[in-house]
């Protein structure tokens, strides 16, 4: 059984988060974002979500111990929203407050097909969003997956690790493929 | 996926070891609280007692309605008519997040006192995840103190249960259904009930008003819906609003409160879109909300907001 845990910052939906990884069959947890890598190590996990939350990126840099979950796993993974944001603060690019501000049903429209995490999701659909900072400048590292209409930078990855950003919400009943992303990440995992 | 019938048999084993004597629980005979109640009776049977509140913002019948439940389960229970004291507690409180405090230490302070005569440590309560998720503390953000986490005292005597913690609404309604619990596609309702959709100061003559107007919204709702009109909403009442609007009565000049009608579609209440209402059903219920209560409402709207960035309940 493939282990993944669920990094909690605060978020409204980090137990969506925990409660879509359970529906796919994968050991997982949610643990506080004090929890030390070496804590995380010895469990021998697969795979990291770092959930959202309350915490502004845009306007401080801090997010727990998300550093040194980035700066030392060899495993996938995925930071959403204000885990996003501070992926890409941590590898070289910014967040600030959004220009305009996503909350609720948004289109997502896809820029590269065949990326893994996006596998069966067409190149657009309805995601859910609920956010006041955003990813204003992709690190040198990362390409860009995905935008919107009000926000360029709705997904990234990593260009040689598996190391993904996502600005809106996979984990919510209303994201159209949040399941099927979910379901991919996993697979990310297992490899 | 979730599996019920599994959820069931490690909870019932899990509230044999974690509850070991009498206990009390919180009925208000909603889906959650009666799946906890069913639990509880199935681990330690009549050691368990139900005890219903009547807070004074239930809804038209409901007090009754509960009553009938908790005899047709065979539970044994207690009802307490509190709703002077709530009315009393609640005057003058405008604040949303006051008023969620006050009714949810309320609610403790009357299980403590059936608690004491029966010589009883142990609360349960069917809080589910929206409600502690919502209610925050540490690093999360407090979205609304939900009367059974964040409305309790912090000084509090019971000693919580709460079997139902990581579950949604619709995991629950699954659970409910493999019990066959009469209740299992009823439609959520706050503890604090219709003290939060009254809008400023939840006098009792303010609530007789919403009390009507939600009635109006759930009969005109489930006609529809029965008919195929339209598909039945995950949640749908009425708000009163504490602004006044100009209108006309018999050629006579009217000037009113305002009643704001609210349905929405969600599987768990963390994210939700608002109902497409047909014309014809939002038109009936406009209709008969202002010949019904007329003297004080004279403007209905429709809530377009999804959630987020609102929330299903105003307050």
């Amino acid at each position: 059984m493939v282990k993944i845990y669920v990094v909690d910052n605060g978020g409204q939906w980090t137990h969506r988060e925990w409660r879509t990884l359970k529906y796919l069959d994968v050991d997982t947890k949610i643990v506080s974002n004090t929890t030390s890598f070496k804590e995380l190590d010895e469990e021998k996990i697969n795979g990291l979500v770092l959930s959202g939350g309350a915490p502004r990126i845009g306007l401080k840099s801090e997010l727990g111990n998300c550093a040194e979950y980035l700066e030392k796993a060899d495993f996938p993974i995925m930071g959403i929203c204000a885990g996003h944001q501070f992926m890409a603060r941590y590898y070289g690019g910014e967040a600030k407050p959004s220009k305009v501000p996503e909350f609720g049903k948004v289109e997502l429209r896809l820029l590269k097909e065949g990326d893994s995490l996006f596998e069966g999701v067409p190149k657009k659909s309805i995601v859910w969003e609920s956010h006041n900072d955003e990813v204003t400048l992709l690190p040198k590292d990362f390409e860009q997956l995905a935008k919107s209409e009000d926000c360029e930078i709705q997904a990234m990855r990593h260009k040689k690790k598996p190391v993904y950003g996502l600005q809106f919400h996979p984990e919510v009943e209303h994201t159209e493929y949040g399941a099927q992303i979910f379901k991919n990440f996993v697979k990310i995992c297992e490899k | 996926m979730f599996d019920a019938e599994n959820f069931i048999e490690e909870t019932v084993e899990k509230i044999k070891e974690e509850v070991p004597g009498r206990t009390l629980i919180a009925f208000s005979g909603g889906v959650d609280s009666t799946v906890c109640a069913a639990l509880v009776n199935k681990a330690i049977g009549d050691q368990l007692i139900a005890v219903n509140v009547d807070t004074g913002y239930m809804r038209k019948n409901e007090p009754e309605t509960i009553k009938k439940l908790m005899k047709e389960m065979e539970l044994n229970y207690r009802f307490i008519d509190a709703s002077d004291k709530y009315y009393k507690a609640l005057k003058g409180v405008r604040d949303p997040e006051k008023k969620r405090k006050i009714i949810g230490e309320l609610f403790i302070r009357l299980f403590e006192k059936v608690a004491d005569d029966e010589k009883i440590e142990y609360l349960v309560q069917g809080t589910i995840a929206p409600d502690w998720i919502e209610s925050g503390g540490e690093l999360r953000d407090t979205i609304k103190s939900h009367h059974n986490v964040g409305g309790l005292p912090e000084n509090m005597n019971l000693k919580l249960v709460e079997p139902l913690r990581d579950l949604y609404k619709d995991e629950v309604r699954k659970v409910a259904r493999v019990l066959k619990l009469s209740v299992s596609e009823k439609q959520p309702f706050p503890g604090p009930g219709l003290a939060i959709r009254i809008l400023g100061e939840a006098t009792p003559k303010r609530t007789e008003i919403v009390r009507e107007a939600c009635d109006i919204v759930e009969k005109e709702i489930e006609i529809a819906a029965e008919k195929e009109n339209m598909e039945l909403p995950w949640q749908y009442f009425a708000v009163l609003l504490p602004t006044k609007s100009v209108g006309v009565h018999g050629d006579k000049r009217a000037y009113g409160a305002v009643i704001a009608v609210r349905a929405v579609q969600s599987i768990d209440a963390m994210t939700c879109s608002f109902s497409n209402i047909p014309a014809n059903v939002i038109d009936r219920i406009s209709n008969r909300i202002t010949n019904t209560l007329g003297d004080e409402i004279n403007r209905v709207v429709y809530d377009v907001t999804n959630k987020p960035p609102g929330t299903v309940e105003w307050e």
